[in-house]
C-alpha cells in the first residue's frame, strides 16, 4: 500500500489522517496509526481531547512581558513579586522555560524569543521577539541578561547577535556554561564541547578539614 | 568508501542544513565528495550527552559512518575533522560561512558526485577561519563554484556576439550569463549591471587565481559594489531564487567582531 495515499479511507478518516500528518515529526504511517487509535477511543476521551485542543486555541495567549505561553495577560513568573527582576534569562522556546524552572536554581525572569536566527532558512532577527526584549531592557531595571539559547550554531549566532545589541546598553550579558554533560564519556566528546569545557574549567575547591596530607 | 558491511559506508561530509525530526532526532543535509548532497538522520542528536550531537552541527567537517536507507540514510558514527571554531565564534565569519555553505548546497545535486565542490568548500571554510578579507573570500568562492559547476560567467568576450571585449567599461547581464559589448547591450530587455574596467579586471583575476593569490587584493568601494551586484544576480539566476542567508550577511557585514576568537583575526 502506498503510504502517501489512503484510497479506501472514508472522507472523515482521511481528513483526520491529513490533519495528523501536518504535526511535526508525524509521517503518513504514524498519522494513520493515530487516526485508527482515535477511532477506537471511547467518545468521552475523544471529546476531552477535542475540548483540550479548542481550549488551547481559545484561552492561551502570549505573556505581555516575557512572551511565554500563558492563560493570563501576564504569566505566573512575571506576576510573581518574589522573582528577581534584575535578571532576565533569554530562551528560544516556551519549553525551555519549563526546563529551566525544573532546575529550581533560577529566581529571575525570562524572555522567550520564539525561535533562533537561522540564515539558511531565511529566519532573521526581525522574525524573533528581539524588539520586545530591547523595550523591556529600556523600561525595566535589569542588570544581567543571561543568554540561554541552544548550544548549536543557530543558538550561538542568536547569542552573539544579542550580545552585540545589548552590550552597549551597559547591561551585564552572560551565557550558560557549555561543556561535558553529566554521565557522558570524555572519549566521545566533540572538539567544540571539549574546548568549551577546557575554557570554562573551574578550580576544584579543597575542603581543608577532610583533605588528607 | 564502503566498509565491511554492505549497507554501511563511511564518508567525509560538511553539514549544510538541518531540521528537527521526531522527539530528539535531527535530519541533516550533508555535502559529500562521492555522493554530492545526501540527507541522513541522526537519532537522539538533540539530547544532551548524545554521541552524535556535538559532531554534526552546521558547518562541521566530519567523518561519518552511515547506514544506507531507501529514502533517508542513518548516521551511526561521527567524528569531527574540523569544526572551524574561529568561524562559528565570530558573527561576521559565521554569516559568510553560512552563505558559502548555502551556495554549495543549493547548486549541488542529490546523489551526484561533487568532489571539487566539496574540496572547495572545506578549503574555503579553513581560509575563512583566518583571513582578514572574508568578503573577498565569499566573492572568490562564488566565482570558483560557478566555474566548477559549469556556470562560469563570460568575462572575456561579449556573451551575445562572441567578439572580444575592448578594454573599457561594459555591462553584465545575469540572464545571458556574461558581459555585453556596446552594440549588443541595447538588444533584449534584461536587467543590466554596470561593470567598469576596474571591476572586470578584478573579476577576471578572481576567476583565474587561487584564493591565497587574491586574498590581499585591494578592491575599491565602487568595484566592490559592482562585483557584489554582478555575482549575486548571476548566482541567483543560476540557482533560480535568492540566496536566503545573504540578508543576514548584509545585516552583520560591518559589525565589529563580537565573540571570543582565540588566536583569530578580526573579520573585515
Amino acid at each position: 500500500m502506498n503510504s502517501n495515499s489512503t484510497p479506501s479511507a472514508a472522507p472523515p478518516v482521511a481528513r483526520l489522517i491529513e490533519a495528523f500528518s501536518r504535526l511535526p515529526g508525524v509521517g503518513p504511517k504514524s498519522a494513520q496509526r493515530l487516526t485508527y487509535f482515535m477511532i477506537r477511543m471511547p467518545r468521552e476521551e475523544a471529546e476531552a481531547l477535542a475540548e483540550a485542543l479548542i481550549s488551547v486555541k481559545d484561552r492561551i495567549v502570549l505573556c505581555s512581558k516575557c512572551l511565554n505561553i500563558t492563560e493570563d495577560p501576564v504569566c505566573a513568573v512575571c506576576s510573581n513579586e518574589r522573582r528577581d527582576r534584575t535578571r532576565i534569562c533569554v530562551v528560544e522556546e516556551p519549553l525551555d522555560v519549563l526546563a529551566l524552572e525544573r532546575t529550581r536554581a533560577y529566581e529571575g525572569l525570562y524572555h522567550v524569543l520564539h525561535g533562533s536566527i537561522s540564515p539558511v532558512n531565511g529566519i532573521g532577527a526581525e522574525q524573533l521577539k528581539i524588539r520586545e526584549l530591547l523595550d523591556r531592557l529600556r523600561d525595566e531595571t535589569v542588570t544581567e541578561l543571561i543568554l540561554a539559547t541552544n548550544p548549536n550554531l543557530e543558538g550561538e549566532a542568536t547569542s552573539m547577535y544579542l550580545q552585540r545589541l545589548i552590550s552597549p546598553l551597559g547591561i551585564k550579558v552572560t551565557r550558560l556554561a557549555r561543556g561535558l554533560s553529566s554521565g557522558a564519556d570524555l572519549e566521545y566528546a566533540d572538539e567544540m564541547t571539549l574546548a568549551n569545557a577546557l575554557e570554562g574549567r573551574a578550580e576544584v575547591a579543597v575542603d581543608k578539614e577532610t583533605s588528607t596530607e | 568508501m564502503t566498509s565491511g558491511r554492505p549497507n554501511l559506508f563511511t564518508t567525509e561530509a560538511v553539514v549544510l542544513r538541518h531540521s528537527d525530526l521526531g522527539e530528539a532526532d535531527r535530519l541533516l543535509w550533508l555535502l559529500t565528495p562521492q555522493r554530492g548532497v545526501i540527507r541522513a538522520t541522526a537519532r537522539g542528536a538533540r539530547k544532551p550527552g548524545s554521541k552524535l550531537g556535538g559532531h554534526i552541527d552546521l558547518l562541521c567537517y566530519v567523518k561519518l559512518s552511515i547506514r544506507e536507507g531507501r529514502e533517508l540514510h542513518g548516521i551511526s558514527q561521527a567524528d569531527t575533522i574540523d569544526a572551524f571554531r574561529n568561524v562559528r565564534t565570530d558573527l561576521g565569519r559565521l554569516s559568510r560561512g553560512l552563505n558559502i555553505g548555502e551556495l554549495a548546497q543549493r547548486i549541488s545535486v542529490e546523489d551526484a558526485p561533487a568532489p571539487e565542490v566539496f574540496r572547495l568548500l572545506v578549503n574555503s571554510l579553513g581560509w575563512l577561519a583566518t583571513t582578514e578579507n572574508a568578503d573577498t573570500l565569499v566573492r572568490w568562492f562564488a566565482l570558483r563554484l560557478m566555474t566548477i559547476t559549469g556556470f562560469k560567467p563570460e568575462l572575456g568576450a561579449c556573451v551575445d556576439c562572441g567578439n572580444e571585449l575592448e578594454p573599457d567599461d561594459h555591462v553584465f547581464s545575469a540572464e545571458r550569463g556574461g558581459l555585453l559589448c556596446p552594440s549588443c547591450r541595447s538588444q533584449g530587455s534584461d536587467a543590466l549591471h554596470p561593470a567598469s574596467l576596474g571591476t572586470i579586471k578584478v573579476l577576471r583575476h578572481l576567476a583565474r587565481s587561487d584564493f591565497p593569490a587574491v586574498e590581499s587584493l585591494n578592491i575599491g568601494a565602487e568595484e566592490r559594489r559592482q562585483i557584489e551586484r554582478i555575482l549575486r544576480s548571476h548566482t541567483n539566476s543560476v540557482i533560480g531564487r535568492g540566496v536566503l542567508s545573504s540578508a543576514f550577511l548584509d545585516e552583520v557585514r560591518d559589525w565589529p567582531e563580537v565573540g571570543p576568537v582565540p588566536g583569530g583575526i578580526r573579520a573585515d
